[in-house]
This record gives structure tokens, sequence and C-alpha cells, in this order.
């Protein structure tokens, strides 16, 4: 043990060399394209690194206590880091993606494994309840066998020797093949020092045994979690001082020009109602005319369309909200009660909301068409049957009007959502005593006197969770416009634009990445007013739960 | 539901409430049953109008039930007659004949009937005058005298229950008998054709890939967060909550260049890979775990079973409602992804493309196979409604914790 | 099997009380060892600590010869059977009592013919492939039991696990447990807050309370000679009734004068409390069983040590008769004893509850005078602000 206390303390002082030379590289200046902000966290995790590095090496040395926790997380993270670069280099995830040919190819294969597996699966159920039984035993074995038959037809369908050969090809590389003597030198350390006899050597306590447990356990997620949410959020902050173009050189810090471009209004007086650009500043286009105080007013933004899809998603906010919650809680209040068939009903309702956005927008579209389109031919004929209902002469064309287009998509939305909804307030109504209804039926209230004393004030905290949820989804709407606006997403006549489409258009058709993350974050912080109480809500929950 | 109230107790009421109910179905179903129908309908019946919900096809009679060799014999109906007829000679030569008594008539003959009189009648074609010669011709048995408006190709018709009834017409004055016939050939032909076939594989693929790995992350770190006490523990898991109130679009463009970095784009890793990992799975995870009793894992690691065997060997079993629950989540939000894959998967190479995104390109603006599209949405919908279906008892457990949709 | 030994062990929680505090405490070999006391006295933390379940602030916990501070549990060959029984749902009977042999990587043929014997000395053997949630409570506890057995561990650890059967099963498991352990031979821990459990069980007792062990002894020893007023007080049902009397010593005699009541002690009290001697003039808190009264004429006690008290409620027992009185003296306060335990006192009003028990020949009815004999030889005393014995 001694001598391999001894080489993992050498491994460490290698570390503090490794970290040095990184921090050598991270802060040489020159034609690198690393923004600043980079640069630092860089330098920071290279001094963090070092530091842990010299703790490391020399505790272990001296068999400090904590030098065994400090040493296996360097460890751990050096070993994680160097697998997945690896990987990386095999190009083993990119061939998860190119595996989806082979997927295809075998996909009858793939379908009988999973038969098998369903066998398997029905038989631990079956067992779960009564472990005597033999069928189910049989049913298992059975259906192992045939999903061990099939997964070696599907390997062979499949076909996994490109995917192979590109490995076999890549491990010859000097590169990959330093990468893979780090991994393997660290994942031997970090064995080595988990083992008992080291922890007791170092007089590790059961609590710190405890920390490590727990960290290692979280590490998967957390890693992710750091790599692909915390990492991305503060770069999408950085990006939104830059002026930032996915390809060529266009990466220079602008501070907060992005903010103040997205926030750039000028407000002029005009001589005639109509008034164009021409009274206002240079860069600035019409956004809307008013009349106020008998004088003409245009009112001139910058960004003309990210302002006029926050206007189109306020009015798409104020309607569709309400449509997707009021039938909800209508509804509701009906599901909960004891009458037959109430599951059925809530089943039905909830499915428009797990269909799948892009299916339920491309039925809808053709629901709306002016000349063929179901909702023209039943107005039509409510128009022969009701005399109230004046149908037009030739079909309204819905989706191509800028009166309806919006109002189109606010019937989408709510025919999504109010399923989900009536199912968020079902959980809300077994919340509320029963006594409370029995005491109103004592006293003698009818039906709408019980919903509206007693349902809806009870109700309270699910209304406003529901309110907050649907608002927030509502806030973020793309799916249903990208599929269902016409001539182009967003028409017409930027009736139907929202923020995050001005977002998409901005990011990925103009290439302004960096002034779409400054707009990311503006619609973020409206979202987050939405969300914060949605959040401190749920916080408390968790904590009801028990958080300590 | 364990707190439930009677319903209204008049039965008047009881069957106006259901008929609300069965109303707001409707309204609910009828988008998917034109979806189903439509999906099933010929291209030449996709622009009928009256809409129909009914896929029809054109009625077809064997030739050998008419005496007859060959393909089979389309079926008219005449406005004026009874039955149906079988086309069952086209290009006949006919003469289009109109009594002088009433010239807005038109008699159909073949070509050659009717004999000259020799004299000529004055009619007026196109607001010029024109002689024509007069004919005799015999129409059901008595000989009237007409002249010949044109010479035209038509078919012959044939009733169908009567070999010796048979009418020369037109071809468009008949119109084509129409029977129910369900066109299940749109499916095979979006899958193939339209590539939608390798974007089903492709979706499951991704799907799969994506559940598995968020039901191994959460059920590690939930269990890390229920049941081992590590230091800054509480604050980790609030950052974690706080994170689900971040929206996806001000991760979308760092994301984007991630992958251009990691030359993840256009391929399914990128669908795959950033989305093993919840927040909201772990949530879940961490709440269920905390609800088995201590003891149980106490008397676990008295019986000498590591930290990860108490887990995989005595929690993971009990968990699998949670796991259930978070695999039907986890599905659903896989699946149905659109606008990730859209930004992601943009070269416009079928190969890494995925259902709604095949689907978003099939059905956009400048569609045209509506049937064929609509089959497409058939295949898409139904795994997600499916799984819901089966599933339906996690959903309603545990939509109301979850805030995602 | 193995000796468990406490030294200078405290459990103390963050921003919180000492759940254990400075415990000392050696479990002999094959020992039947109960730790007692009301809710919140430290017994059960005490136990999780053997377990390995609590971590252990300072001190020394040995197990045989080696220090167990910082092994894990599983490595400190002992069992334990928690009061819900922690039994894995899905697992059946076997599974469950094999479940530590698996992980000990114990062979299967070995781990067969263990459960089973386990299985069959505990009556289970018709149940083993059944799932937990289809046996009765008692097979339950049984199953618990056979799980800890099977292991053949150097130290059985048991947290209440009589508690959630009941009277009569709790009987017979009693019986069964004290068999079971006297068969074995093996060390034994046992948690109960159930002092007739307590009585009848252990080989010694360790009372408890607020973390503080406050006497460890044979059960009879703890009964007769309580270290302080809180032992005397917890141990005994009916409990002890504890009384605040004035002391008056005049020459030789010593008498107690506690409401209009006066009793004479005897020399024979005297030798085993001398300090009640120097007490003259001040307050003690006496301490007389309930069946150490005895109804006038059944036992021969001289005048002075009679009372005659008014009947409250007489309850009877059959073989014996509890007659309830009531006192006009302030009872005394027992820090640390369950509030539930001086029930329904708000009933009968302010005073000192005294419980006697007497012959089940006599018949009392509410509301009468009753002469009692007081065996004031068998009496205990205390100081009434340390309560130490004033021996």
């Amino acid at each position: 043990m001694a001598l391999g206390l001894k080489l993992i303390a050498a491994w460490h002082v290698l570390g503090v060399g490794v970290c040095l030379a990184g921090f050598a590289l991270a802060s040489r200046s020159g034609d690198d394209e690393l923004p600043i902000a980079i640069r630092v966290l860089l330098r920071v995790f290279f001094t963090a690194a070092f530091v842990a590095n010299i703790y490391a090496a020399v505790g272990v040395a001296k068999t400090w206590r904590r030098a065994r926790t400090v040493s296996l997380v360097v460890d751990y993270l050096v070993f994680v880091v160097s697998v997945s670069a690896a990987l990386h280099q095999f190009g083993f995830f990119t061939a998860i993606g190119d595996f989806g040919e082979g997927f295809n190819k075998a996909f009858v294969p793939f379908l009988v494994v999973a038969v098998g597996l369903l066998w398997v699966l029905i038989a631990q159920q079956l067992l779960a309840r009564n472990p005597a039984a033999t069928g189910p035993r049989a049913l298992r074995a059975a259906g192992k066998v045939l999903a061990a038959v099939a997964g070696v037809w599907f390997v062979v369908v499949a076909d996994p020797s490109g995917a192979l050969s590109s490995i076999a090809s890549q491990i010859t590389q000097p590169l990959t093949l330093g990468t893979l003597a780090v991994a393997l030198c660290a994942g031997a350390a970090c064995r080595f020092m988990w083992a008992r006899r080291v922890a007791t050597a170092f007089g590790t306590t059961t609590d710190e045994q405890q920390v490590l447990t727990g960290l290692a356990f979280l590490s998967p997620n957390l890693i992710g979690f750091l790599f692909f949410f915390a990492g991305p959020l503060l770069f999408s902050l950085i990006v939104s001082f830059y002026e930032w173009k996915t390809t060529g050189t266009g990466r220079t810090f602008v501070g907060l020009d992005n903010y103040v471009r997205a926030f750039s209004f000028d407000l002029s007086n005009a001589p005639a109602a109509n008034a164009g650009t021409e009274v206002l500043k240079p860069g600035y286009q019409v956004l809307m005319h008013a009349d106020w105080f008998g004088q003409h007013w245009v009112l001139g933004a910058r960004d003309v369309e990210f302002w006029t899809s926050m206007r189109n998603i306020v009015v798409f906010l104020l309607l569709a909200v309400p449509a997707s919650v009021l039938p909800a809680l209508g509804l509701s209040s009906i599901l909960a009660s004891r009458l037959p068939g109430m599951k059925v009903f809530r089943a039905i309702y909830f499915v428009p909301s797990v269909a799948g956005v892009i299916g339920v927008s491309i039925i809808w579209g053709q629901l709306f068409q002016s000349t063929v389109g179901w909702i023209n031919y039943l107005v039509l004929r409510a128009g022969e049957i009701l005399p109230f209902v004046d149908p037009p002469a030739e079909g309204h064309p819905w989706l191509s009007s800028n009166s309806t287009a919006l109002l189109s998509m606010v019937v989408v939305f709510a025919w999504m959502n109010f399923g989900f909804n009536t199912v968020l307030y079902l959980a809300g109504h077994q919340s509320i005593p029963k006594e409370l209804y029995e005491a109103a039926d004592i006293d003698g209230a009818n039906t709408w006197q019980v919903f509206r004393r007693i349902t809806v004030p009870q109700l309270r905290n699910t209304t406003f969770y529901v309110l907050i949820t649907t608002s927030i989804l509502a806030l973020q709407l793309f799916d249903i416009v990208w599929i269902l606006s016409t001539p182009e997403p967003g028409g017409p006549d930027n009736a139907t634009t929202t923020p995050v489409l001005a977002l998409y258009e901005e990011a990925f058709q103009n290439n302004n990445q960096g002034y779409a993350s400054a707009l990311a974050w503006v619609l973020f912080l409206v979202i987050f007013g939405f969300t914060f109480f949605q959040f401190r809500q749920q916080r408390d929950e968790a904590t009801a739960g028990g958080i300590s | 539901m364990s707190v439930r109230r009677r319903g209204p107790r008049s039965t008047i009421v009881r069957i106006l409430t259901y008929v609300l109910l069965v109303g707001v179905a409707a309204v609910v179903i009828f988008p998917f049953v034109v979806a189903l129908s439509t999906s099933m309908k010929r291209p030449d019946d996709i622009f009928a109008y009256p809409p129909s919900l009914v896929p029809e096809q054109p009625v077809t009679v064997p030739a050998a039930s008419l005496g007859l060799e060959g393909d089979p014999l389309p079926v008219y109906e005449f406005a004026d007659r009874a039955g149906q007829y079988a086309l069952v000679e086209t290009d006949v030569p006919l003469a289009e004949f109109r009594p002088l008594d009433d010239t807005t008539r038109t008699i159909t003959l073949p070509a050659d009937a009717g004999d000259k009189t020799g004299a000529t009648v004055q009619v007026e074609i196109d607001g010029a005058l024109e002689d024509k010669p007069v004919f005799v011709i015999e129409v059901d048995g008595s000989q009237i005298e007409a002249y010949r408006s044109r010479l035209t190709v038509g078919g012959l018709f044939q009733a169908v229950d009567n070999p010796g009834d048979t009418v020369l017409s037109l071809v468009n004055t008949p119109t084509p008998a129409r029977e129910f016939g369900p066109r299940l050939e749109n499916f095979s032909e979006v899958v193939t054709e339209k590539q939608l076939g390798r974007s089903l594989t492709n979706t499951l693929l991704v799907t799969l890939a994506v559940v598995g790995g968020q039901i191994l992350t959460s059920i590690l770190g939930g269990y890390a967060f229920a049941r081992i006490r590590f230091t800054s523990r509480s604050a980790l898991f609030l950052l974690y909550l706080g994170s689900v109130m971040i929206p996806f679009v001000v991760l979308i463009i760092p994301l984007f260049q991630l992958m251009l970095q990691l030359n993840w784009r256009d391929n399914l890793v990128a669908l795959i890979v950033p989305f093993a990992f919840s927040a909201y799975g772990t949530f879940l995870m961490r709440q269920f775990f905390i609800g088995i009793p201590n003891e149980i894992e106490e008397a676990a690691l008295i019986d000498g079973a590591s930290r990860s065997r108490i887990l995989w060997k005595v929690m993971v079993p009990l968990a699998r409602p949670a796991i259930a629950t978070l695999a039907t989540f986890g599905f659903l939000y896989a699946w149905n992804s659109f606008f990730w894959p859209l930004v992601i998967i943009n070269s416009g190479n079928p190969e890494s493309k995925v259902l709604s995104l095949t689907l978003s390109t099939l059905g956009g603006r400048s569609s045209t196979d509506t049937n064929l599209v609509f089959a497409g949405a058939i295949i898409a919908m139904t795994p997600p409604i499916l799984v819901f279906l089966f599933a339906q008892r996690y959903f309603v457990e545990n939509s109301a914790s979850s805030g995602m949709k | 099997m193995a000796r468990v030994n406490f030294t200078n062990v405290s459990k103390v929680y963050d921003n919180g009380p000492r759940a254990v505090d400075d415990l000392t405490l050696e479990i002999d070999d094959g020992e039947f060892m109960v730790l007692v006391g009301p809710s919140g006295c430290g017994k059960s933390t005490a136990l999780r600590m053997i377990a390995g379940l609590e971590e252990i602030s300072t001190g020394t916990l040995t197990i045989g010869e080696r220090v167990v501070n910082d092994v894990p549990p599983g490595d400190r060959d002992i069992a334990m059977v928690f009061q819900n029984y922690a039994l894995y749902p899905h697992m059946t009977v076997r599974q469950n009592i094999g479940f530590a042999l698996e992980v000990a990587r114990v062979p299967k043929r070995e781990i067969a013919e263990r459960v089973e014997a386990a299985a069959a000395m505990l009556g289970l053997s018709e149940y083993l492939e059944r799932l937990p949630k289809s046996l009765s409570g008692g097979q339950r506890q049984r199953v618990a039991m056979g799980r800890a057995i099977v292991r053949s561990p150097q130290v059985f650890l048991m947290d209440e696990p009589l508690s959630n059967l009941d009277a009569k099963l709790r009987v017979q498991m009693r019986s069964d447990i004290i068999q079971l352990q006297a068969r074995l031979g093996t060390t034994m821990v046992y948690v109960t807050h159930d002092q007739v459990e307590a009585m009848t069980m252990g080989h010694r007792v360790a009372v408890m309370r607020k973390g503080v062990l406050q006497q460890v002894a044979p059960p009879q020893e703890l009964y007769n000679r309580p270290a302080n007023l809180f032992v005397a007080a917890f141990i005994g049902s009916p409990a002890m009734n504890l009384i605040t009397a004035d002391v008056t010593v005049d020459g030789d005699r010593v008498h107690l004068g506690f409401g209009h009541h006066h009793l004479a002690v005897p020399a024979v009290a005297l030798e085993r409390y001398p300090g009640l001697r120097t007490r003259g003039g001040s307050q003690v808190i006496a301490g007389i069983r309930p069946e150490h009264f005895a109804m006038e004429g059944d036992v021969e006690v001289p005048d002075d040590q009679m009372v005659t008290l008014t009947t409250l409620l007489a309850e009877a027992m059959g073989a014996e008769v509890h007659i309830h009185a009531l006192l006009d003296v302030e009872p005394p306060s027992i820090e640390g004893l369950d509030p539930a335990a001086d029930d329904a006192d708000h009933l009968t009003g302010t005073g000192t509850k005294v419980i006697a028990r007497v012959d089940g020949v006599h018949s009392v009815s509410m509301g009468e005078e009753v002469r009692l004999a007081v065996k004031m030889h068998l009496a205990h005393f205390f100081d009434p602000d340390t309560g130490a014995p004033l021996r």
C-alpha cells in the first residue's frame, strides 16, 4: 500500500505540472478566439486544479485525512473527462447518431426483442403478485430466449462493423492512446484510493465517506447538469455581450449594445396619420401609429419584429390563457363528481396534450383551410340552421387573414392544453374537504352557488399554479405558429410572429447569435416574472417533503 | 380519487351534464377523426367539397361479371336512370342530335345512326346562323326529325345487373359511383417514399436513449438527494429546482454552439446526450425515495449491502411506479420535441431527421399530398397516445406535481 | 458473540441537544441488556450507534475487541430487528431472510439450508414463498427475527420489536425471544419504552433519561434499590407513590408529615436511608410502592405507621384491589418523565394521587374511608431537589 500511495502522490505531482501548462496556455495572448470571460474562467479552473493537486500530492504522501477526499475528487474528474474525450475521439458519440441507419435496417429484429422483453416484464409483474406461480416463470424464460435470439439477429442485421472499424482506426492515433492512458491511470488511482483499507489508513470518517458516496451517485447527473445546462447558461450570458456570428471572425465585445438595441424606441410627432420611417431617427422603423391629444404620433423601434412579436404574445396570452383555463375549471368540477364514465372523459380530454404539437397543428391547418376546410363548412351549415349566424359568401381565410390568424392559434393552443389543465384541477379537487360540500348541501345551496362559493375559492392555489404554467407555456409559443402561419413563419404581415420565433430567425437565419442571446435573456426575464412564483410554490412543496 | 362528490341529483341536470361532456369530447375527437379519414383518402378525394369524413374510392366491377375480359371496369350512375352502369367500351364514335321540335334536348346515338332526309334546317351556333342537314332518327321506337349538332367520342355503358341494358353517352355525363374505400397504401407510401420510415426509427432510437438516460441519471441523482447526507446537498437541490424554471430558449444558442464544437450538429446524438439529464426526473425520484421508509434501507445496510446494491436491489424495485411515470413523461417529451431538432438537424439530410421535423417539412406551407401528410401525422401521433392510454394512472397521479408538458 | 462497550460516548446533533450524553456502559458477552426509558431518552440512538446507523460524536464504541466508530454497519457483524420490521416488500420471506447471506456471497446451497433452518426454528417453513404483505403482524415479526438469526451475528439489536403487536401476541413473543436468546447465547441489546418488558426480559436493565444513563442493574435490584427518584418513579406498575413530606427528627425517632397524615419511620428504614436523619425540618420525597400498603389487620404494623384515606376510586382486579386516594400535598415534579404517566390528574384536581394495592378479599367502595397499614420499613427516601436517595 505504501508503494500505491507513493505512486498516487507522484501522479498528483504530474497533475501539478499539467495545470501549470494549462494555465500558461489559457493566458497566452495572441490570435486565439477565446473571449476574455472564458479565458478568466479557464485560469480560475487551472488555479483550482493546481491547488488541489498540490494538496493531494503532499497530503497523500503524509496521509492527511482530507487528502484522500481531494485526491479522489481530482482523480474522478480526470477520469470522467479523459474517458469522455477518448470516447469522443473514437467517434463513439457520433456513432450513436450514425447507428440510426443500422437501427432502421434492424427494426424488425428490434421489435422482436421488444416483444421478448415485454413478456419478461409481464411475467415479472405476475410473479410479484404471486411468487410461486409456474406459468409466469415459463413466460419469463421464453421471453428471455426470444429477446436473446432476436438480439443476435439485431446485431447481425444492424451491422456495427463500420463503427467498430472506425474505433479500430482511431486507436492507433497517439492522442487517443494518450487520453486512454490518462483515463486508465486516473481510473486505477480512484479504485485504489476508494478501497476500504486505504480509507482506514487515512482515518476517513463515516461522514466523509457519505459525502464521497453521495457525490459519486450524483456525479453523472451533476456533470450533465454542469456541461449541458449551467455552462451553456453562463455562456449564453457572455454571448449576449458580443456581436457573435456562428461562422467567420465577427466576435467583438459590444458591452450592453445588444440590450440597448433591443430597447431602442423613438416616439415622434408626425405631420400626417400615415407618416413612415422618415420622421424617425435613422435605423428605426415604425412600430405603431397613434392619435393622442389630436396629434399624430409614430412610435418606432430599432427591432420592430421583436416588439411586434411582444405585442402579439401579450394578445395571445390574454386570450389563450383564459381559453385554456376556464373550461378546465368548469369541466374538472363535473369530472370530480361521482357520476359514471368520468374517467373516460378525463382520458379523452387529455389526449390532445400528448398527441404531439406538430401533428396536431397540421390537422388544424387543414380544418382552417379556407375553401374545403371543415370549419368554414360547419359555419356554413350552422348558418342554414341557426338564423343568427351569418356565414360569409365565400370561405373565410382564417390563417391568411391578419385579423384571425392569431385567433386561430389561440383556438389550437386552448384545444391542446385545456385537458392537461383539467387534470391539474382534478388533483386540486382532491384536497377540498368533502365536508364542505356536505355542509353546503345541508344549507341548501344549489349547484351554481356551491361552485361559486366553495369550489372556486378552494381551488385558488391550483388556479394560481395552472395560470402560471399555462402562461409560461404561452409565452414560449413557437411550434403552432411555425406550422400554421402563412405565407411565411409569423405571417401574414408579422401578425403571428412570436418572441421565440423572432429569436430563432435572428439566431439561425440572420446569424446574429449575440443579439439573439440578448433577446433570449429579455424573454427569460419576462418568463422569470411568472416562474418565480411557481418556483416558490414548488420549493415549498419540496421542502414539505423534507429537504433538511 | 378519495374525495368525490355526488353528481347533480336531478335527472335533467344529469342529462345536460352528459350532453356538455359529450359535446366537449366531440370537439376534442373531431380533428383526430378528420385526420384519420383524410389519412386514408385517395389523392383525388382530398379536395372534395363538401368535405366528407368517409374515405371513398370509385366503384369497379370485374370484367368477367359482364362476360368480358380485361381490367376491372369503372362504374357510373346516371342522373336520369336508376341502377349502376359499367363503362365497357371507350372511344366509341358518337353523334349528338337535337330534335327539331325541341332543340335544347340532346340525344346521343352511334355516329352512323340516322338517315339524311336531304332537307336542311337553319340553326344558330355562336351567334351565327348555319344550315344543318336534317336526319331522321329512331328514339324509343318512334321516328323523329333532328339535326346533328356534333360528332364526338364517348363510352358504351352497360347496366351492372342487366347485360341487355346498354347506354351510349359522353363519359363525363354520368357521375362515377363511389363507395367506402380506405386507401391504406397511404401509410406505406409515406413511410417509403417520403422517408418517414427512417424518421420513425430515428425518433424511436432517440426516445429510447433519452428515456433510458433520464431514468439512469435520475435514479442515481434522486437517490443521492433523498438518502445520502452530504455537504451542500440542500443548496445543490435548490439549484436543481431552480433550473426547472429556466426556459429552453435561453439555452438554445449556447447549446447550438456547443454542438458545433463537438461536431454533433446534424447527428442524432445531439438530440440524445444533452437530454439524458433531467432535473424534473431527479426531483420526481427524490420525492419517491424519500417516501420509502428509512428502516428498509437501514436493514439493508446492516445486512451488509453496499449503497449501490441497496439502490438497485431494494430501492429501484420499490420505485417502479415513479420510474414508470418518469419514463412516460420522458417518452412524450422526447417523441414530440420539435424546436431543438429544428435548430440542430438543419442540413436537410433526411438520414438524421426525426418525425416531428419530417412531418413539419411535409405538412408545411407548400405541402401537397395531404393524404400522405395525414398518414404521417397519424403514424407520429399514435405511439404517444397509446403510451398515454396505458400509463394514464401515473399521469393523473403525477401531472400535478410536474409542471412540465 | 462479543462484548459491547460504550466508553464516554456522546451524540450531539447540529444545533440540537445531546441525544446521548457521556454514556459508559459495558454489555457482557451473551448478556440480554435492555435499554429502557421514556421517549426521547436516547435509548434508540444508543442502539443505532451500535448498529452504525448513527454517527458517534465523541467517545469510543467497541464490539468484541474492535473499535467500530467508523466501521460501516455491514462490517460490524450485528443484526437488528426494527420496530416496523423493515422487511423488503418486494422479496419473498425466503429472499428476505437470505438477503444478508446473498450479500455476503454465501453459496446458494448453504443459503437455502440456513434459511430453512431459521424458518423452521421460527415456524415459518410454510410461508417461505410468500410476500410480506400477505403475512400477519406476528408472522412479519418472526420474519424480521429470522433475518437476524440466520446470520449468526455477534450481537442482536432490537428496537421495540414488539410494540406493533397486540397485547396477547406481545406476551407470547416476549417469552419466545427470551428462550431464543437463551438458546443462541448471543449478546442482545433490546430497546423498549415499556418497563414491564424491560423487567421481564433483561438480565440487566439500563434506565436512561435525556441521554443520560441513570442506572444499570438486574431488574430486581432496579426495583428494590432505585438509584434515584427518576428510576424509582419509572420502574414499577402501578408506579411508586411519591409523596412530598415534612421530616421531624426527635432524637432517634423520625416522623413524616404530609397533609394531616403522620407516619413514623422505623429504624430499619433509617438504616437503609441514614441521610434522612439530617433532614429534620425540611422536606423529602417518600416513595412507597402500592403493594407496601395493606388493609388494617392484614399485616402487623405499629399504630404510627397507619393512615386513613378516603377512597377516590377502587379498582377490583380480582387478586387485589387498587385503592386510589388523593393527598392534600403538592405532587413532586420529576424531570424527564412522560407527562402521560401521571394521567388524568386534572380530573382529580391538585394534590398527590396515591395508589394502594390491597388484598382482593376486601371490598371497597368509592368514598369509603379506609385505614391502611404502611410497610414503612420498605419505603424509599429522596432529596426533592437532586432526586438522589438519602442513603
